[in-house]
């Protein structure tokens, strides 16, 4: 019988592997490569691919398989060196070139070259038969950036325009050309690495690989046997032999869980702390604080002038746009609404007051010095009367000038119990200064079409995800985006303060001078708390509890808890 | 006269026939539901600030969301009769390769309780009946009023909260981390012991049932005179019981045999989604929420299809078993 070539190279290889391991490494390294580290995820992934992977269940598992060029520092945020060494811009801030690292191998012992990185750009990013939204970052005023391989280890990106988060987004993962040209030139990337993959097929830079995957149960990954990155004294990385993640329906299966010892670590919600501190000791587990959250928690009015052109209709009532286009009830909102309570009560005092447009998770570009509205209510009052309400009929409801009672539908979507929470304590808060609030809770569905296509809303509670670079939130700040949430989509900006945030965002996005950035941004921060287009609540701490287990743990403010993990070892 | 076999056959058709008009209107009705209820699947990607505006059109047109729902539904019911059952969005993969480990994992489950209320049922009823009014007897009956009144998903929330407090048996899902390792024995007892909470909550409520109609039919049919006259003969007890009576007492059960085969499928949904078990249930409700409407269609049309099965079934065992019925 013949053995087939192939599987005899593996067989071989894999053993020279295995000697390698135990050669290669000093001794007091060896007790190290071995043990597992189980997390829980609360739904699927979607894809193992990570250019079309669209959410986070996706990118939670790609993040271990993928890399790219440049990363980010998890203490500092700055850009540090990934598979690229070094690179240089040319002064006109327009061309870059990078320098990859020597001896670079992809998982499945091929090298890495400056055409892999052509290859991701050109070939998938660029390509429009794949649909994937790293198209829309790297596309720039329309044009597409070009990237060129100068030769095996250096390759070069030219700018149409001057593009400041470029380095950031060099964080894009990369994938194989050797693996992936068949599929492209077929037309079939779009369906290539999905969840019904081949986990041996998938190759990356990593330093994970896919191992099994099974729906609604678990994926387990399994260290790349070429990963580039070396301990301090050489060792080969990551330690850890195993990573199982354990698909849970619900974030209270996942506690459940960690208590009963299944899971090594469980990303907490302040309403857990109460069960989950006093056990620490007991259960041999730590948890650990990593300051404010990234996202945002906001209520935000519809300040839409637009007319429904199917029905003829203004899409929210002229007297109630009127009201809500006012600064002065936007200001008396923001003094009526208790972070304070939110805090304490949905919470468990485990969060921060909000009043920047940026949250202090995002680093370097938050401004601390807005303007804030302090808990008044006679403050709150105040504006609303000078705004001309009264309560002329003694019911505790205010009317307008004309009689109109203040009253107008608040909604959120009701399958986020936080959210429903802090939207009626903003409802009593409301209701103490004489306002009439109908709270309404509808599908998140719902509440979507609400915000993006039929307008048809009073005001609504709701959160955004953050990024530490306030750039990827233009989409919500410019006047002509379509996340523009209280007036979407203007063709020429309706106020003049929209204005003046439109330029910052155009000029910091062409800005590579850190200092000059970060003062463009928190101008930005600052004409929103002073305009309030959307009031902020609150943020919620980050908290994770971990099993104390784990050597070389470092929790990282921006990184989290795991962010070293190929340095991780099991005591 | 038609033969018997010419009869049933002629009958199977008809019945085959009806079930795929029946299948056609479960089929439409769900898919405009799906399509009438506001949003789409691209709703939580509308949210992202990252994601422009063409992209989401350039999806819109590559999922056909933006053709009117009658097209959709032609365009689906054009790929089924091909074999198609089409494209889940949100997994990106044909839904075929998306429902069957999850069909399996559901079966396994369905069919863990069905196992366990049939052989604890019948032999309960019938002994029951056997030492009717006794101590035993009377426990039993009420015990199986408690049981009965008691809702299925209360029942696995009962048992989740003792699981969680004592740690003597797993908070749910289908196996513990690890379990790849294991040897097939040791994956198995896992397994096992996973399934017990689900199977016991499925299945307790069919189990007081079951035994309370089980114990009438004996009690009916002891009291028959042919049950007298086999005694008067003096034929031995457990050959009167067991031959006579049994036969006779248990022919309304396999009716009911039929029905609890078609809802094998269907009925776990919602204890899935209690005890977190991995089956068609949890995922409908995923697809439900996301819009993933493919994956809604499949899942409905399998449910659909063995019930259909499932009571033609139990029809045709009915007039295998009980002579004195006719097919027409």
């Amino acid at each position: 019988m013949r053995i087939p070539f192939k599987t005899l190279k593996s067989t071989v290889g894999f053993f020279l592997l295995c000697s390698f391991v135990l050669w290669g490494s000093p001794a007091w390294a060896q007790s190290r490569y071995n043990g597992r580290l189980v997390l829980a995820v609360t739904s699927d992934p979607k894809s193992f691919n990570p250019i079309l992977a669209k959410e986070t269940s996706t990118t939670t598992i790609t993040a271990h398989i993928f890399e790219g060029l440049t990363t980010v520092d998890p203490f500092t945020l700055k850009v540090i060196p990934n598979l690229a060494e070094s690179w240089d811009s040319s002064r006109d801030g327009l061309t870059w070139t990078f320098v990859l690292r020597e001896g670079l191998l992809w998982s499945d012992g091929k090298p890495f070259t400056s055409e892999d990185v052509v290859f991701t750009f050109e070939d998938l990013i660029f390509n429009d038969d794949i649909p994937n939204s790293s198209r829309d970052i790297f596309t720039l005023a329309g044009k597409q950036i070009r990237v060129e391989a100068v030769d095996k280890r250096t390759v070069q990106f030219v700018l149409p325009v001057k593009f400041a988060p470029f380095l950031r987004s060099l964080g894009q993962e990369l994938l194989p050309k050797h693996v992936l040209a068949d599929a492209v030139r077929n037309r079939k990337f779009s369906f290539t690495w999905g969840i019904d993959a081949k986990s041996a097929d998938i190759v990356g830079m990593g330093a994970y690989l896919l191992a099994d995957y099974q729906p609604g149960r678990r994926i387990v990954l399994r260290p790349n046997p070429y990963y580039w990155k070396k301990g301090a004294q050489g060792e080969k990385l990551p330690y850890i032999q195993k990573i199982e993640y354990v698909i849970v329906p619900s974030m209270d299966v996942g506690l459940l869980k960690f208590l009963e010892g299944s899971l090594d670590a469980y990303t907490m919600r302040g309403m857990d702390y109460p069960l989950l501190k006093p056990n620490e000791k007991a259960k041999d587990f730590t948890v650990y604080d990593l300051g404010p959250d990234m996202g945002s928690s906001f209520i935000t009015f519809n300040q839409n002038m637009g007319v429904n052109s199917k029905t003829n209709k203004p899409f929210v009532a002229a007297h109630k746009q009127g009201w809500f286009a006012d600064i002065r009830f936007r200001r008396s909102v923001a003094h009526a609404v208790d972070k304070k309570r939110i805090i304490e009560i949905v919470k468990n005092g485990l969060g921060y007051p909000q009043d920047s447009a940026e949250s202090p998770g995002v680093g370097q570009f938050y401004c601390a010095d807005v303007m804030k509205y302090a808990f008044d209510l006679d403050a709150s009052r105040a504006l609303l009367k000078d705004m001309g309400f009264t309560d002329k009929d003694g019911d505790g409801v205010l009317e307008d000038a004309e009689g109109r009672k203040l009253e107008f539908n608040l909604y959120t979507n009701a399958d986020n119990g936080e959210r429903v929470d802090v939207a009626s304590i903003i409802r009593s808060d409301l209701e103490r200064v004489g306002m009439k609030v109908n709270l309404q809770l509808v599908e998140f569905n719902t509440l979507v079409a609400k915000l993006t296509s039929t307008y048809d809303w009073d005001a609504i509670v709701l959160g955004l995800t953050g990024s530490t670079d306030p750039h990827f939130g233009q989409n919500v700040w410019r006047s002509s985006g379509q996340l523009h949430l209280w007036n979407p989509q203007q063709k020429t900006p309706a106020t003049d303060w929209e204005k003046r945030v439109d330029a910052i965002f155009e000029a910091a996005g062409q800005e590579f001078d850190e200092g000059k950035r970060k003062a463009y941004y928190d101008q930005y921060q600052k004409i929103v708390a002073e305009e309030l287009p959307v009031i902020y609540t609150a943020l919620s701490a980050r908290l994770t509890a971990v099993k104390n287990k784990f050597g070389n743990l470092k929790p990282a403010p921006f990184g989290g808890v795991f962010h070293n993990l190929e340095e991780i070892y099991i005591k | 006269m038609t033969r018997p076999y010419e009869r049933m056959g002629r009958y199977i058709i008809k019945r085959l026939l009806t079930a795929v008009a029946l299948l056609l209107v479960m089929s439409f009705v769900t898919f405009m539901l799906m399509r009438l209820t506001p949003g789409n699947y691209l709703d939580t990607l509308r949210l992202d600030p990252q994601i422009s505006k063409d992209t989401l059109a350039y999806y819109e047109k590559l999922y056909q969301l933006d053709k009117p729902a009658w097209q959709q539904y032609l365009f689906w019911l054009a790929g089924l009769v091909r074999g198609e059952f089409g494209y889940s969005f949100y997994y990106n993969v044909p839904v075929a390769k998306i429902i069957g480990s999850r069909l399996g994992n559901t079966f396994i489950l369905s069919f863990a309780a069905f196992l366990l209320t049939w052989m604890l049922a019948i032999p309960l009823g019938i002994w029951a009946a056997l030492n009717r009014g006794r101590w035993g007897d009377r426990v039993a009956q009420f015990i199986s009023y408690i049981v009965l009144s008691l809702p299925g998903f209360f029942v696995a929330m009962v048992l989740l909260f003792w699981a969680s407090t004592t740690g003597w048996l797993p908070l749910g899902g289908m196996e513990s981390p690890g379990a790849e390792d294991l040897s097939l024995w040791a994956r198995s007892w896992d397994m096992f012991r996973h399934l017990i909470i689900p199977a016991t909550a499925l299945s307790l409520g069919s189990i007081a049932a079951l035994q309370k109609i089980m114990r009438g039919n004996m009690l009916d049919v002891l009291g028959r005179q042919y049950i007298l006259a086999a005694r008067a003969r003096g034929l031995p007890e457990h050959r009167v019981i067991y031959v006579h009576a049994l036969r006779n007492a248990i022919n309304p059960m396999i009716t009911l045999l039929g029905y609890e085969f078609s809802a094998l499928l269907s009925g776990a949904a919602l204890m899935e989604i209690i005890t977190s078990w991995p089956g068609l249930g949890s995922l409908m409700l995923t697809a439900v929420r996301s819009k993933d409407i493919y994956l809604v269609m499949a899942s409905m049309m399998m449910g659909g299809v063995l019930f259909v099965i499932g009571n033609l079934l139990a029809d045709i065992a009915l007039a295998k078993a009980d002579p004195r019925i006719q097919i027409k």
